[in-house]
């Protein structure tokens, strides 16, 4: 591990990353002089807006939005949203797309409307939800968790019909019943197109989840922060909860694409 | 056919050590080395995973020995190039182009003039007997058809030497057999240096005029069994008694059977 | 048409059908039945400013595509604030939906030939991915969305801060199965070429882009979902007009949140933005089968 860790291509990345940084840092130190300080915005003109913030503001106003908890709950409830719409959306989603995909009647039926969905983007369905489940948690929850059982579902249905024909007629020919075949064939074998699509799902949620904060905000949130310090306009702000929701995004995602790696360990043969 | 004098070395390989990254540091070959002659067909078997792959991959020029030095008609190698045609174990046809454009690609590559391209693609059609199928695309031929194209792109830019990969390997039983022939009639034809790579020992025998052991990994040269037998080579000669000998002597090098 | 695909067919028609007849009767339960009657839930969803009658869509549908209001019908048409407003600002559904087409198309023009050489230029050159991936990894992990508010302060409030956002989300999508295309899909063909000589330009214009044109095809495909996704969104949040405009009550930025929402006006608005986003993905999938017809698998002889 320690080799990994030390490997020619963690160290190149390493490098690569700390170039980026040096470089913003020289940027915004190019900038700070240089740089229009007002900025019109729809109806009003700013002043003393820092277009480029340097390290120095940012690690001051981040600072000052950890210890006043805003950062923190913020990304808490952007973070437990993005969770609920996803377990919820990933039940839904892989439940039809697991019975679409194993009965043609289903899917026959269904079709249309996941057609539908599918071209239909998440967030022109937000002021529906609003509408109908009014402004609190339900109506964010439930656009995430449409947007991401859309995905679950094609990853779901996907994996079902990429199951090999064999293995379908070897359970049939030992007579399996129903619930063992999904339980020890149609789920194991659906499992790395479910995850694969769980990585787009997350990326998906957390997009929706900003979009949806942004839109209808409501304090506290990561999307609220973003819109507020837009508003005011207060850069460092920005560049910190961009920041902050980078993270996280990554976080997400390398998890799932650790557990993908981990449940498709079974399908990657060595070759002598 | 026969020869009675020293040939030149078209290939000469020495002391070639090569080693797999990562976890394991395990060399793959170490202290390999070997000598092609001219117009020789040279077949290589060995145990899985002694290296048979990467040694024809270095000496195609697709990776760098880790010491030793591979030299090309006295020239080293150390980048892949037309002198040295490669043929693949999996499908390399160029599914997007014709079969005419598949063949004529290596002329074009060298920048060679449309008439000179269109010749050289025509004759080696009719030689692979694919009269006809000009326009074709491969996903449109059968397996074998596709390797045939494969093997007379190598050869329309008329390489020093033919490395093969197996190439037949993917094929099943009755298609091998059948391709085996082909390959023995273009040889015949177009004589050239051949290096086979193979796990099936009866193909190395019907083809080849030596056959090299590889040892266990690390792969070195283990055993070289020259094979005597006159050619062509029918079927039936697989069931005489001259064959059996060359295949338990070549056996024995693979440590299967033991020597009488 | 073959058996099961009449069964899709059909299967699918009915299905549909029966959604309709269901929704009009729950949806015109209200007018129907004396709203006392029915079971609670029932009641509170019925009523028509939560779920349109289907008429009530259709009147919407008419309206924003003709221009022109309806004439007052009596007390049971509500004359909805949002399809007025629309109309005032002669805002109709196919306009606002030609706008945001060419917003897609400039994004996906834009982002996507982007994207491509990007991820060339990772999966061709080891050393440019050990140093640039993780900078990309880093960049695509930040919501395009996101963005729009840091990028009105550079750009000001033209077209500008529109547009990026939707380039930036199609190039970051389309990076990878670009950089997976050359890397992994053409390897084998890489070889093959430089077997046989082949070098620079013919190498790259003869074997690598076909070989990597399937997956980057297909990517383009899925990069034009994302692309409406981020269209509609920044529309909705800082546009003058296009399709996400319209969703959200029209009129200017200030006056957004003023403006009750009619749902029939949505769902007329998703409708035509579905409707559109399925031509469009047709669209590309037929290009890109034509052009990749030869990826198709091999007849087994």
């Amino acid at each position: 591990m320690v080799t990994a860790l030390c490997s020619v291509r963690v160290r190149r990345g390493l490098v690569g990353l700390l170039a980026l940084l040096a470089l913003y840092g020289l940027a915004a130190h190019i900038a700070s002089g240089r740089l229009p300080t007002r900025v019109s915005l729809a109806v009003h003109e700013i002043e003393g807006v820092e277009l480029l913030p340097t390290y120095s503001s940012l690690v001051e106003e981040g600072v000052f939005l950890v210890q006043a908890g805003i950062l923190l709950q913020g990304a808490a409830v952007s973070t437990g949203r993005v969770l609920a719409g996803l377990l919820l959306g990933s039940v839904v989603g892989i439940a039809l797309g697991l019975a679409m995909g194993w009965t043609a009647g289903f899917e026959y039926a269904l079709d249309p409307w996941v057609v539908l969905l599918r071209f239909t983007p998440a967030l022109a369905l937000l002021p529906l939800y609003v509408l109908w489940l009014g402004l609190g948690e339900a109506a964010k929850i439930g656009l995430i968790a449409t947007a991401v059982a859309v995905v679950m579902l094609q990853g779901a249905y996907q994996g079902v019909r990429g199951i090999p024909r064999v293995y379908w007629d070897a359970a049939a020919a030992l007579a399996a019943p129903r619930s063992l075949v999904l339980r020890r064939i149609v789920l194991p074998a659906a499992l790395p197109q479910i995850l694969a699509s769980l990585r787009i799902a997350i990326a998906l949620g957390w997009v929706t989840v900003i979009a949806a904060e942004l839109i209808k905000p409501s304090m506290p949130s990561l999307g609220y922060l973003l819109a507020l310090a837009g508003a005011y306009p207060r850069v460092p702000t920005i560049v910190i909860a961009l920041a902050a929701i980078a993270l996280l995004v990554l976080v997400s995602d390398g998890l799932t694409l650790a557990a993908y790696r981990w449940a498709t360990r079974w399908m990657r043969r060595r070759y002598a | 056919m026969h020869r009675t004098q020293p040939r030149k070395v078209r290939l000469q390989v020495d002391d070639v050590a090569f080693m797999y990254e990562g976890g394991t540091r395990t060399h793959a070959l170490d202290g390999l080395s070997l000598a092609v002659h001219d117009n020789e067909f040279l077949a290589i078997v060995g145990p899985v995973g002694c290296g048979k792959t990467t040694f024809l991959r270095i000496v195609a020029g697709f990776l760098t020995p880790a010491r030793g030095t591979v030299l090309c008609d006295g020239r080293p190698v150390r980048a892949p190039g037309a002198e040295r045609g490669y043929v693949f174990q999996e499908d390399a046809v160029f599914p997007w182009m014709t079969v005419q454009d598949n063949l004529e690609f290596g002329l074009r590559a060298k920048g060679a003039a449309p008439a000179e391209r269109h010749a050289v693609a025509a004759e080696l059609i009719r030689l692979i007997g694919l009269r006809g199928y000009e326009r074709a695309y491969p996903g449109e031929l059968s397996a074998g058809m596709s390797k045939m194209v494969e093997v007379a792109r190598v050869l329309a830019t008329d390489p020093a030497i033919l490395l093969m990969d197996e190439p037949f390997g993917s094929l099943d039983a009755q298609t091998r057999g059948q391709m085996q022939d082909e390959l023995y009639r273009l040889w015949e034809k177009r004589l050239k240096t051949v290096v086979l790579v193979t796990h099936d020992v009866e193909e190395a025998i019907c083809l080849a005029d030596r056959v090299i052991v590889f040892s266990r990994r690390p792969g070195r040269v283990k055993a070289e069994v020259t094979v005597g037998l006159p050619r062509p080579r029918p079927l039936e000669l697989r069931l005489s008694p001259e064959f059996s000998a060359i295949k338990r002597q070549i056996w024995a090098g693979l440590g299967l059977a033991e020597m009488s | 048409m073959s058996s099961p695909g009449r069964r899709r067919v059909v299967l699918g028609c009915v299905s549909v059908a029966v959604l309709i007849c269901f929704y009009t009767v729950a949806s015109n339960a209200g007018r129907l039945v004396d709203s006392e009657l029915l079971p609670e839930p029932f009641a509170r969803l019925s009523r028509p400013d939560l779920l349109p009658p289907t008429q009530a869509i259709f009147k919407a549908l008419v309206s924003l595509v003709t221009g022109e209001l309806p004439p007052m019908e009596g007390h049971h048409t509500h004359p909805s604030g949002h399809v007025g407003h629309l109309v005032e600002q002669h805002v109709t559904l196919q306009g606002a939906l030609l706008v945001s087409v060419l917003r897609v198309l400039f994004g996906v023009a834009v982002g996507g030939p982007l994207g491509i050489m990007m991820g060339f230029i990772l999966g061709w050159n080891r050393t440019a991915d050990d140093y640039l991936h993780p900078i990309y990894i880093l960049l695509r992990s930040i919501p395009s969305l996101a963005l729009i508010t840091y990028v009105m302060l550079w750009f000001g409030h033209g077209e500008a801060h529109l547009l990026i956002p939707i380039v930036y989300a199609v190039f970051t999508t389309v990076v990878i199965p670009a950089y997976h295309g050359v890397r992994d899909l053409a390897e084998v063909y890489v070889r093959a070429a430089r077997s046989l000589g082949a070098g620079g330009r013919l190498l790259f214009t003869r074997v690598v882009l076909p070989a990597a044109s399937p997956a980057v095809l297909s990517a383009l495909r899925y990069s034009l979902v994302i692309a409406w996704m981020t269209t509609v969104g920044v529309e909705m949040l800082m546009g003058d007009d296009g399709i996400g405009h319209l969703l959200v009550g029209g009129g200017l930025w200030s006056s957004r949140l003023q403006i009750g929402v009619d749902p029939a006006v949505i769902i007329v608005g998703i409708l035509g933005l579905a409707a559109v986003g399925y031509v469009m993905d047709a669209a590309a999938r037929i290009v890109s089968d034509r052009v990749t017809f030869w990826a198709r698998r091999r007849r087994a002889w």
